[in-house]
């Protein structure tokens, strides 16, 4: 909304303000006027904006939902795997079927053993996102190797070769105790 | 004493609502040109990862991890940031636009802090703009740092955790230093001086022994599907 199409109606607010003898304190206002939070930070699917998308673009990313992905982020998605990654359609249409809109997808009704970052649409499977999974390995093979297709993969960039260090627990919440 | 009328307070509310939209135009356009330099400015606003997982039957967790490599040595006294709001959207419907929402929100600071979780409900606001928070109670509510409600409903922990992120990063901007931040010991390579990671034993995990401020929530699966396709879509927010 811009400033000049809400200034005829502040402007009202305030005329008609003049005209009243309601007393009320301020304090009472602020606090029962709800408060409005604005987006600054978003993610779904690992790696979709830190390799798809130019640091420039990270912004617009973190402040829109996954409802307007395929309409403001799809072709900078397809244009990194095409040009940076020089891959062909097959790799391209595919990252950017199964990543956008940019949710983690879950399937509940599926075995939950077979749970782990897209296994929703490589395998039919859970799909969401362990705490374990190589997102970035799995990533880099979909871009760079052969997973989705043989031609003009890099095989310098399918992995980045460190692994899970955490020492996760088995009970809630999962997540290995900080550091001392 | 200074007394204000109804209508003038509407005059007020309107007024500081578009102050608040300028403001956050202003942050915006700012961001275009140092994009998350805002994030690194403001540590506590950086989301780093979102998971999602079962557990026992029928149970699911969700974590929402923010404000990466906090140093062992102020793990004691880090905290959330009461002014955010930290929420999991989740479309049940496929139409990737949330239907449900958990949203958490902090009190106090440092070690003491207080956290609360309301949802999953419908959201008043649907999008990534001008989001309220729930009228609703709190479901969960209690100190950080510590194992909160029921492991048969909803249980909740918020606190510093390890990260259990792994990556080569600062090969990562190497072969791709556009996305370098703009501070700190990653931010130098300006052009590209690899074209493939590092072999094992050279690589590095970049998140090694670092800490972050984790929310994990645990549920019952049915909780999320309720009303909805048994195939979800789900993402983290931090909104301010």
């Amino acid at each position: 909304m811009s400033l000049l199409r809400t200034a005829p109606l502040l402007l009202v607010a305030v005329l008609a303000a003049a005209c009243s003898d309601n007393t009320e304190t301020m304090t009472t206002t602020m606090d029962t006027t709800p408060r409005m939070y604005n987006q600054v930070q978003r993610l779904g699917n690992p790696l979709v904006s830190e390799v798809f998308l130019a640091k420039r673009s990270h912004a617009l990313h973190g402040s829109t939902g996954p409802a307007t992905d395929v309409a403001t982020i799809r072709a900078e998605l397809v244009n990194f795997v095409a040009t940076v990654a020089g891959r062909n359609a097959t790799v391209q249409n595919t990252l950017a079927t199964v990543l956008l809109p940019d949710m983690l997808i879950v399937q509940t009704d599926k075995d939950p053993a077979t749970a782990g970052w897209l296994s929703w649409a490589l395998a039919n499977g859970y799909g969401g996102r362990k705490l374990t999974d190589d997102v970035v390995d799995a990533g880099l093979m979909a871009i760079f190797g052969p997973l989705l297709d043989p031609s003009n993969v890099s095989p310098g960039l399918t992995t980045d070769n460190v692994a899970s260090d955490s020492p996760f627990i088995s009970g809630f919440p999962y997540l290995a105790p900080a550091n001392p | 004493m200074i007394t204000i009328s109804r209508p003038m307070r509407l005059g007020l509310a309107v007024a500081i609502g578009i102050a608040g939209l300028m403001g956050a135009r202003q942050i915006a356009v700012a961001s275009d040109h140092q994009d998350t330099a805002d994030v690194e400015l403001n540590p506590k606003q950086d989301m780093t990862d979102f998971y999602a997982f079962p557990t026992t039957a029928g149970r699911i967790a969700l974590v929402l991890n923010s404000q990466p490599f906090i140093s062992p040595s102020t793990t004691a006294t880090a905290s959330f940031d009461k002014n955010l709001l930290y929420q999991i959207k989740i479309d049940n419907t496929g139409d990737a636009m949330e239907d449900l929402v958990f949203q958490i929100t902090f009190t106090g600071s440092g070690a003491s802090q207080q956290v609360q979780v309301r949802g999953p409900l419908a959201p008043t606001v649907k999008g990534a703009m001008q989001n309220v928070v729930l009228g609703a109670d709190p479901v969960v509510k209690g100190s950080i740092n510590s194992i909160l409600g029921s492991s048969s409903g909803i249980q909740v922990f918020a606190g510093v955790r390890d990260d259990p992120f792994f990556i080569d990063l600062e090969q990562f901007f190497r072969i791709l230093p556009d996305r370098r931040p703009s501070t700190g010991p990653l931010s130098t390579p300006s052009t590209a001086s690899a074209s493939a990671f590092r072999p094992a034993g050279q690589a590095v995990d970049a998140v090694l022994g670092a800490n972050l401020a984790a929310i994990v929530i645990e549920l019952p699966t049915s909780m999320l599907t309720a009303g909805g396709n048994a195939k979800i879509g789900m993402w983290g927010t931090i909104s301010r």
